[in-house]
């Protein structure tokens, strides 16, 4: 019983990550500070949720395949997200072309 | 109307609000951003459907959409940056 309640504390934990991490793609004016925050709030939100299901599956194969999802984001979404910044850095783009006024 | 189900809508609300910042984008990497972060929600919510309609095999699917997206937006992000020849 405790455990549900634990999974719905870290999937609601999880929701508010991932609101954060919307919130900032529309916060930030230019576009390294919002793939900064996005992409980190992402994975751990993504994190987050996934240990909320793996608590609330129990033992089981399901749960091993989630772990093994988890693995693959871990390691797949920061480099991704550097992958994105990489090319926009390597391509010339400079932050003073956006009118950033705050 | 389980708890999981009210978890889905809201991670399909969030899809729908990043795909703002994917029309909107004012750079192509702006849009490669969206799309990294939209392919993670789908992830999450192939996960939280497998686990609502108790169908194991749908963790398969998000395992390999999850490489599937990974290598897209790697080489999108290559292609763009070399304009053309990657």
């Amino acid at each position: 019983m405790i455990i549900d309640f634990i999974s719905k504390v870290f999937i609601v934990l999880a929701l508010i990550f991932m609101f954060f991490g919307v919130y900032g793609i529309f916060r930030f004016r230019d576009f390294y500070s919002r793939v900064l925050i996005s992409s980190k709030v992402e994975t751990v939100g993504f994190l987050t949720i996934m240990a909320g299901i793996m608590l609330k599956t129990g033992f089981g194969y399901s749960t091993l395949k989630i772990l093994f999802i988890c693995l693959m984001v871990i390691v797949t979404n920061p480099l991704s997200t550097h992958a994105v910044a990489r090319s926009a850095l390597k391509s010339g783009y400079k932050i003073s072309e956006e009118n950033n006024d705050d | 109307m389980g708890f999981l189900d009210a978890v889905l809508i809201v991670v399909s609300i969030y899809a729908a609000v990043v795909l703002i910042r994917v029309v909107i984008g004012p750079t192509i990497w702006d849009r490669l951003l969206g799309f990294n972060m939209i392919s993670s929600k789908i992830i999450m919510s192939i996960v939280i459907l497998s686990v609502v309609t108790d169908r194991s095999f749908l963790l398969d699917i998000a395992l390999v959409y999850s490489f599937l997206g990974f290598i897209g937006t790697v080489l999108i992000a290559r292609f763009v940056e070399t304009r053309g020849e990657i």
